[in-house]
Order: C-alpha cells, then sequence, then structure tokens
C-alpha cells in the first residue's frame, strides 16, 4: 500500500515535468528561460543587467516565499493523490450532458457530415480554447470577488516572489475548484461536440497538447509568474495576456488589485472592464500587501488560515442576518 | 545424464500439477455405504443434452422457406418440447479438426426437452401474456414458416429470439431460481443421502452439479483463459486440443464444450475489462469442493450459509453477464438505426441493413427477456426496459408491434419515428450501467466520450493561472 503510494507519488511529480500537457513540461520551462534572455538582452529597458544574476537570483529562487511554493507544490500533489480518485471527472458531465442533449431534443441531428474532419477537429479544439479561456478567466473573478473564495485564493498571492513553480502555489480547496471547473469544461465541450458531430471529434494536438495550450505554454506562459516583466506591446496586449500584465495582478498597489483575471485571451477583461495594459520598466512588488505579515510563509498557516477566515465570514454573515430578523 | 532430465521431468511436471487450477471433474464419491463402481460423483449430462437441444433448435429455427412447413415445425417442437429417442445433433458438430464426440443428443443424455424445464411466470415483454414455455413455443411455430428465420414484415429474427430468450428462460432461470435457490435449503435434497437410491452422488452434490451444467462452462475452465474459452466455442481448430480434456481425439458435448452464458461470459471478458467467467466458475467449484468435504454428511448451517455466499456470487456475476449482453446489443441496434437512416436518406438499398437490425433488435430482445426470468422480479427496471425496447423493432415506415389477436396474428400500430427509437438504445444502455452496474460496455453508443476523455486528460491538478 504504502509501497504503490510512493510510486505514484514520484510519477505524478515526474509527468509534471515530463508531459508536454502540463504548464512545467520541461520544454517549456527551456524555451521560456531563452525567451527570456532574449529579453533582457536585447529588448528589456534594463537591458544592461547581467543576465546570469537576473535570472539565478538566489533572492527570488530561494526566498521564503519560493521554499513555501515548493512544499506547498510537494504537499498539495501527496494530497491530490487522494482527492483525485473521488472528483467530480469530465465524462461523467459529458455522459450526462449527452444523454440529456438527447432527451431535450429527442432525437440526435448530426451536423456537418460535409464538412471535412479536420475541420470538425478545428472546430472543436477552438470551441474548447474558448469556454475553457473564459471559464478559467470567471472563476478566477469569482476568486477575487466572493469573499469566501478570496480568503483561499489568498494564498496564491501571498508569494512575494515569483517563479514558474509559484502556479502551483494555491490552497488545496482551490485545486478541488480548478478540477471541477475543467470536469465542467471539458465535459461540455466533449458532450455537445460528440452529441452533433459523432466519433470524428477530435482535438488538433502539438505532443499530445491541444495546439492552444502548446502554443500558450510556447511563447513563456512560465514567465507570467517571474520577474521577467514581459510586454507584449498595447496593440497586442489588448488581446492576449502578457507576463507583464499577468505580474500585474499579482501586484501590492491597491489600483492594481482585481485586474487582468485572464489567462491567454485579454478579451474577457475587455468585457469586464478589468484590464491592465502594462507599462515600460514597470517595477512592481508582488504581495497581498507592502508590508509583510508576520507567518505569511508558514505552512501551516498558508493551509489553515483560509478555513478560519472564511468560517468567520460564514458566521459574521450569520450574525447580520440574525440582526436583520430582529430588527424586523 | 538420462537421471537427470527424468528428475528435471518429475520436477517439471510436479510444479505444473501445483499450478493447474481445479477442473469441474473427479469429486470423489462420498455417498456412505454405496455399492456401485462410479470412481467419482459429478454428473450434469441432462445440462449439456438441453444445451445441445437448444444450439440445435437455433440452427433449426433458421431452416424456413418463408412458407407454412409442417415438417420443419414438427422438427422444431421435437427438439423444443419432445423426448423421443433418435435426435441428431445439429449443432454444434465436427468442423475441420475440430471433432466432435457425439452426433446423437442420446448420447449425451435420453429422454430430455427443454419445454419441461422453462420458465413459467409470465412474459411481461412479450405480447400475448403468455408463460415463458408458451412464449418459446409461439415463437418456435412461427420460426417454421419464417424465411431462415426472419419475419420482415415484424423484423423478427426468431433463431435469435429464441435462442436467446430460451438460455435464460430455462438454463438462467432453473439455476437461480431453482437449484441455487430452494434446493440449497437443509431438507431438500440433504446431502446424507443419495440424490435417488443406488447413485454415486448426494442430494447437494447433483443439485450444485445440475446447476453448473446449465452454465455451460468446460470443466476445465479455470486452466483456460476467457479467449480460449471463447474459441471453442466457437470450435477454432487452435483451440481444439485445449478443448479435449482426456486427450481422446474427440471433444465431448458433455464436458469438454462451452456453451450458452458461458460463452457470453468469456466473449465479454476477453475485452480484459471483466472477469465473470471465471468468478462464476471459481464460485461453482469451491462450492462443489465444499460439498463434497462435507464427505456425505448433511451439511451444517454453517457450510450451507457458505454454500449460499457461492451461489449468490453465481447468480449476481451471471445476470450481469446477461445485462452486459443487453447493452452490447442496444449498441448494435443503435448502430444498424444509424445505417438504416443514412440509406433512407440517400435512397440506398436498406433490405441488407435492415435485416442485420433485425438481427441484432432481436438478440438484444432475446437477453432482455432474459433478463426478467431470474429469482428476483425486476419491477421497475422491467418496465422500464421493455417500454423501451417495445414488442418489436420500430419498422421502415414507423410502425411497431402492438399485440397479438386471437389467431396469433402480430397487431401493429403508428409508433415512435426510428430517430427517437435510437435515444430508447442508449437510455436502454443507461439502464444497464445504472442498475446492474455493467463494466465491459461493449458496443457504447457514448465511446467516442471515453477516448477524447482521455487525450484531454485529467484536470485534477492545483494549477493556478
Amino acid at each position: 500500500m504504502f509501497e504503490s503510494l510512493v510510486i505514484s507519488y514520484v510519477q505524478d511529480l515526474w509527468i509534471a515535468l515530463t508531459d508536454p500537457r502540463k504548464r512545467v513540461f520541461w520544454g517549456y520551462l527551456l524555451i521560456s528561460l531563452l525567451i527570456a534572455i532574449c529579453w533582457i538582452k536585447w529588448v528589456s529597458p534594463d537591458r544592461g543587467v547581467r543576465v546570469k544574476t537576473h535570472l539565478f537570483n538566489r533572492k527570488v529562487w530561494w526566498s521564503a516565499s519560493a521554499r513555501a511554493d515548493y512544499a506547498i507544490f510537494l504537499l498539495n500533489r501527496l494530497a491530490f493523490l487522494f482527492i483525485a480518485p473521488v472528483l467530480l471527472t469530465q465524462l461523467v458531465v459529458a455522459q450526462w450532458l449527452f444523454e440529456s442533449l438527447y432527451q431535450w431534443i429527442g432525437h440526435r441531428p448530426i451536423l456537418g457530415e460535409s464538412w471535412s474532419d479536420m475541420q470538425v477537429m478545428i472546430c472543436f479544439t477552438l470551441f474548447y480554447f474558448l469556454l475553457d479561456d473564459f471559464f478559467r478567466f470567471y472563476l478566477h473573478k469569482l476568486l477575487h470577488e466572493v469573499p469566501w473564495l478570496w480568503a483561499f485564493h489568498k494564498v496564491h498571492h501571498s508569494a512575494r516572489t515569483l517563479t514558474p513553480i509559484t502556479v502551483f502555489r494555491a490552497h488545496p480547496v482551490e485545486g478541488v475548484l480548478f478540477s471541477l471547473r475543467t470536469a465542467l469544461v471539458q465535459g461540455i465541450a466533449m458532450g455537445v461536440f460528440v452529441f452533433f458531430f459523432g466519433g470524428r471529434v477530435d482535438l488538433v494536438t502539438v505532443l499530445g497538447a491541444s495546439i492552444f495550450a502548446f502554443m500558450f505554454n510556447v511563447t513563456g506562459s512560465n514567465l507570467r509568474h517571474s520577474h521577467i516583466a514581459l510586454r507584449y506591446g498595447k496593440a497586442l496586449e489588448k488581446w492576449l495576456i502578457s507576463p507583464a500584465q499577468h505580474q500585474i495582478h499579482h501586484s501590492t498597489n491597491p489600483i492594481h488589485f482585481d485586474k487582468n483575471y485572464g489567462v491567454v485571451l485579454a478579451l474577457w477583461d475587455r468585457l469586464f472592464g478589468s484590464l491592465v495594459i502594462s507599462q515600460p520598466g514597470q517595477d512592481i512588488e508582488f504581495g497581498l500587501r507592502r508590508e509583510v505579515t508576520y507567518r505569511e510563509q508558514n505552512l501551516l498557516y498558508i493551509y489553515m488560515q483560509p478555513f478560519i477566515e472564511s468560517f468567520n465570514i460564514f458566521l459574521s454573515k450569520v450574525r447580520k442576518r440574525e440582526k436583520s430578523i430582529a430588527k424586523n | 545424464m538420462k537421471l537427470k532430465i527424468l528428475v528435471s521431468c518429475v520436477a517439471v511436471a510436479t510444479a505444473l500439477n501445483v499450478n493447474a487450477a481445479q477442473n469441474y471433474a473427479d469429486f470423489p464419491v462420498t455417498v456412505k455405504d454405496y455399492k456401485g463402481d462410479a470412481d467419482h460423483s459429478v454428473s450434469y449430462t441432462g445440462q449439456s443434452a438441453r444445451h445441445v437441444l437448444l444450439t440445435s433448435l437455433k440452427k433449426l429455427a433458421g431452416k424456413g422457406e418463408g412458407k407454412d412447413d409442417q415438417a420443419l415445425q414438427a422438427k422444431l417442437l421435437a427438439y423444443y418440447a419432445g423426448k423421443d429417442a433418435g435426435r441428431e445433433v445439429i449443432s454444434p458438430v465436427s468442423k475441420g479438426g475440430f471433432v466432435v464426440a457425439q452426433s446423437q443428443v442420446d448420447e449425451i443424455s435420453t429422454k430430455k426437452n427443454l419445454a419441461g424445464k422453462t420458465y413459467k411466470g409470465a412474459v411481461a415483454g412479450w405480447p400475448g401474456s403468455m408463460t415463458g414455455a408458451e412464449v418459446l413455443n409461439f415463437m418456435v411455430v412461427k420460426a417454421a414458416s419464417a424465411d431462415k428465420g426472419f419475419d420482415p414484415l415484424t423484423g423478427y429474427d426468431y433463431a435469435q429470439l429464441i435462442h436467446k430468450f430460451a438460455m435464460g428462460a430455462v438454463f438462467y432461470n432453473q439455476v437461480v431460481d431453482n437449484y441455487l435457490d430452494e434446493k440449497l435449503d437443509a431438507d431438500n435434497k440433504p446431502n446424507n443421502k443419495p440424490y435417488k437410491e443406488g447413485q454415486p452422488y448426494t442430494g447437494k452434490e447433483h443439485v450444485w452439479d445440475e446447476a453448473f451444467g446449465y452454465f455451460g462452462a468446460p470443466a476445465n475452465t479455470l486452466n483456460l483463459t476467457a479467449e480460449q474459452v471463447y474459441n471453442i466455442a466457437k470450435q477454432k481448430e487452435s483451440a481444439f486440443t485445449l478443448a479435449d480434456l482426456n486427450n481422446d481425439g474427440e471433444v465431448s458435448l458433455y464436458n469438454e464444450m462451452a456453451y450458452a452464458h458461458a460463452y457470453y461470459a468469456a466473449a465479454t471478458d476477453k475485452g480484459g475489462k471483466t472477469n465473470y467467467l471465471h468468478t462464476i466458475m471459481q464460485a461453482f467449484v469451491d462450492g462443489r469442493q465444499l460439498i463434497s468435504d462435507a464427505n456425505g454428511e448433511a451439511l451444517t448451517d454453517k457450510q450451507r450459509t457458505e454454500l449460499k455466499a457461492y451461489a449468490e456470487t453465481i447468480a449476481d456475476n451471471w445476470e450481469k453477464v446477461i445485462a452486459e449482453a443487453v447493452f452490447k446489443y442496444a449498441g448494435s441496434t443503435y448502430k444498424d438505426l444509424q445505417k438504416l437512416d443514412k440509406l433512407i436518406q440517400s435512397n440506398g438499398d436498406v433490405n441488407k441493413a435492415f435485416r442485420q437490425y433485425a438481427k441484432h433488435w432481436s438478440e438484444l430482445k432475446g437477453f432482455a427477456l432474459a433478463l426478467q426470468t431470474g429469482k428476483d422480479n425486476l419491477g421497475e427496471t422491467a418496465v422500464k426496459l421493455n417500454r423501451l425496447i417495445g414488442f418489436s423493432p420500430v419498422l421502415l415506415g414507423n410502425t411497431q408491434v402492438l399485440g397479438i389477436d386471437a389467431e396469433g396474428n402480430y397487431v401493429q400500430s403508428s409508433s415512435i419515428s426510428m430517430k427517437e427509437y435510437m435515444l430508447h438504445m442508449l437510455n436502454v444502455q443507461k439502464l444497464m450501467v445504472d442498475e446492474f452496474g455493467v463494466e465491459a460496455r461493449s458496443n457504447d453508443v457514448m465511446a467516442d466520450l471515453g477516448g477524447l476523455a482521455e487525450k484531454l486528460g485529467s484536470g485534477a491538478s492545483v494549477e493556478n493561472d
């Protein structure tokens, strides 16, 4: 039992680094590094700095915050070995939707029979990408705007230094929400497309990953969580979220709070009025607030505090309700 | 050197012997004061004869020429309800190098029929409010005048209907509602008396053997893979030596052949997702061992409790084997409907596709009716299943059989469309998953979702954006 647990754990960590469907696949990390080097050497406003010290700064990679990231990454992976099997899967959602569509419509109209298989695949891949990107945006927005959800999402924002591993800095409760989101998005895309297009539905992939995810990752997605303020320029940043824009999202400056929720597309932020374009030479401090608070990188605090906070939020709501009932 | 080889051979033989699983054979005689010369107590010849009667009946049901044929009808009834001597084995017969030992049913067992052992309850899923035995009789008579078993006006394939329904109404029903039910009671066929005076087996030994016989598995199933058992039933030459347990150069239809639900269990298991065949077989072998170990004494309450647990394993898994078949053929029927729809839209020739649809539907219907012949009344599940499938497939003019008139003719009326009927097939599959927890799920209408889900990968991870 213990032995098989260790094996699955090691396999899981190995997959995180070697599966091109994962953000921190070694190939993407390497490409991000190359992009960062090019940016610092030739494009960045402070291109005079030494590449080595700028990229491999111990103060970044071995800060208390980064060390907490690593620990959270390892602990969450372990926790998810137990949590993942009981979570809702995309297949359950897809099957339910497929059956429901059948019941609602009463029959199964097969669409796109004159389309080539490639056309069906492109449609599915695009639909899945748009749906996924929007759901990621919207859940992220909720995580910031709903008080009890924010209590959990604060874990991610309490990072003082950003490294690609910060992507895993999340409370397990958030992890459950992310998994449910993915199950829902994948389930909807699969259920709808297989229902209407049958067995021809497939994903356009590169190295096994969706082509959009691949493109996002080979263009430096790992720099979102880094100190490299890679900008795309004003025109492009209205459409795509650059690493610099995501770093604004992590800023301690209150004018940057609740901005740039998007992952790939800036479109959603524009629609909901939360888009901020990056500025050349932006100098941003990361974290929840400027002042460093006691225990903010303490693991026990990181894992337990969200429960206490969300419980207090719940309690104060109950009290408010009781008061209003008493008044009436 | 020679000695070394000999020693090695003995060692290998011993090792093989240790690894070999138990066959359902050679259990000792435990009857007290037995005077006969039998050297073992296993016997289920009557059940094997009934398997051969049914496989032969199926073959015969496909021999009609689309016109009234009294001679064929009489022959069909002889295999269904007759007991007279002289019935030849019509199937399975020798095929290439797969030589079958018996050519007459009486060589296996005499005076056996199917009708006498057929389910006596009412069959709600077939028109006419008949008992199981009456339904089979009705189908057998109809088969005689059908065209190779097929009736284009109703979409019935009688060879399939008879075969699949009888497997449930005779074999499954006899086992789960008789042998492994009341016959396991303490005072029914007790273990401290011979089954009948002078016989080499006790009451309980023979009850258990008869139940096993109806399953249709070769005696050495535990030493074979599901695929091998499947190949034996298909009479593949490659499987001949595996089947010929006693190495006499012939496959005995008594205990070396695979039939009925054992064959379907093997067919399901060879996909690798389930293990019905060996689970059921192991329970039969273990149960028989328990009875043998009682050494001719009456079984204690504890022993009977243990035996009933084996019986429950057998009944549960057997039911799932039938449910898996319902699932599978609902999927085939769905695909046939899809094909027919395309042909109709393109003004293509539908004859061949319709024949295929009738075959698959009849297999579905037969298994669905069989599922309802178990020990328990399936209640609402049965009602749902029967309503979803209907009394016949939805025909090309969107009609369906609604009943039978006083002359035994089918009455048809307008029904849902074929497209809507496809949804019924999906719901049949869903019902099998929800109510019976089928796992192999062949021909899953939603199978495309599974492959895609794998490609998209699991979303269970803690990645922030």
